[in-house]
């Protein structure tokens, strides 16, 4: 009984010092690492719409609501050109080959894809990583949001395929049901 | 024990990847180019050292019946630093190891040499045999990286070598290839280690 406890008072203290350690590492980083994602955020949004516009992170409410529905969505911007609001971009996370797929979807209001970019992938180079370039990326630009999107499959890579559509028609079906109106 | 034979002892003899075996499966999942090989490997190697560095200074400490957990802790701990770091200050590298960044926790060179090493030797020597180890890791994964860059991709840092007419042999950044090429350089390095020694003698 007695050695139980000492065994298990010596775990507790290794187990408390290094919960300290990581939390000075976490204070640390934690500021870069936010200020890191909101500059890669903003990177993809001003790829998929203009130099001009201005991106707001959608009211805080609103997105969980939004989110409470659908699990896929992780951040909602609305895009403003000059004091008008003049599309959304959704951030999505779906399945790919070989791992989550972060998809920012931008969306025009009047009623098109306004672009696609994918933020985080881990999938296989040379066949679903080039999920990533242009040539891929550029196929969804100016697709209607009124029908589900569907775009010519990247060969050899038809999950990754199907990933990003999946992210892409998730942040659709909240755009057509939540934003646009 | 010397320390240069500690230490030559991880590089080469014991390599972890091309003697030991060990540690296999995110060797072959993240050395599809050159410069993700040597992140990773620069990864294990930090984390290899921290842990033996703790688990020695502690060995006196921690009783022999939970050691085990002791070690998961340590090397979790370890592992969750440089994870946090590279998220920071390496984003797009720590983009592109994905998943095998925190599976480093359960990666048995780690764990292997916590138990079989650091346990029961003192500190400097075990420092020194994290160093090495984790030196013999990032070399193997450094080769196999290299090799499968440039066949795979026809780049090598992601500098086209070939120019454009060359057609990537895709097998070689795909799993397949990955056991394949691996299982040539164990050969390769196992006939030349095996003359050394024999020269020796």
């Amino acid at each position: 009984m007695r050695e139980t406890i000492k065994l298990g008072l010596i775990l507790l203290i290794i187990t408390v010092v290094s919960a300290g350690v990581l939390a000075i590492s976490n204070n640390m980083t934690k500021d870069k690492i936010a200020e890191l994602e909101m500059a890669g955020s903003l990177g993809a949004l001003r790829e998929i719409f203009n130099e001009e516009a201005k991106f707001q992170p959608l009211d805080e409410g609103k997105l969980n609501e939004i989110i409470a529905v659908n699990a896929s969505i992780i951040e909602i911007f609305e895009v403003y050109n000059g004091d008008t609001l003049s599309g959304y971009a959704i951030k999505t996370v779906s399945k790919g080959f070989a791992g989550d797929l972060i998809v920012m979807t931008g969306f025009s209001n009047d009623g098109t894809v306004a672009g696609m970019k994918v933020l985080e992938h881990s999938e296989t180079p040379g066949l679903g990583a080039k999920a990533e370039e242009p040539d891929f990326t550029d196929r969804f630009k100016g697709k209607a949001v009124s029908d589900e999107v569907t775009v010519e499959t990247l060969s050899g890579a038809t999950y990754t395929t199907k990933g990003v559509l999946a992210g892409v028609n998730a942040a659709r079906e909240v755009f057509n049901t939540q934003l646009s109106n | 024990m010397k320390l240069s034979k500690v230490f030559k002892d991880g590089l080469i003899n014991d390599n972890p990847i091309f003697v030991q075996l060990i540690g296999m499966c995110s060797t072959l999942a993240v050395t599809t180019n050159l410069v993700n090989s040597f992140a990773m490997g620069l990864a294990v190697l930090v984390v290899l050292i921290g842990s033996n560095f703790v688990i020695s200074l502690l060995r006196n400490v921690i009783p022999d019946k939970i050691r085990i957990p002791a070690f998961v802790v340590v090397i979790a701990t370890f592992v969750t630093i440089v994870e946090m770091f590279m998220k920071a200050y390496a984003q797009p590298i720590y983009q592109a190891l994905g998943i095998f960044l925190p599976l480093i926790v359960v990666n048995c060179i780690i764990l292997a040499r916590a138990e079989a090493f650091a346990f029961k030797n003192g500190i400097i020597p075990s420092i020194v045999d994290g160093l090495g180890m984790g030196l013999g890791y990032t070399f193997a994964l450094v080769v196999l990286g290299a090799i499968r860059e440039i066949f795979g991709a026809g780049t090598l840092l992601g500098k086209s070598l070939f120019g454009a007419g060359y057609q990537p042999a895709g097998i070689f950044v795909m799993p397949p290839g990955a056991f394949i090429l691996l299982g040539v350089l164990i050969g390769i390095f196992n006939v030349v280690r095996n003359k050394k020694t024999s020269s020796r003698i």
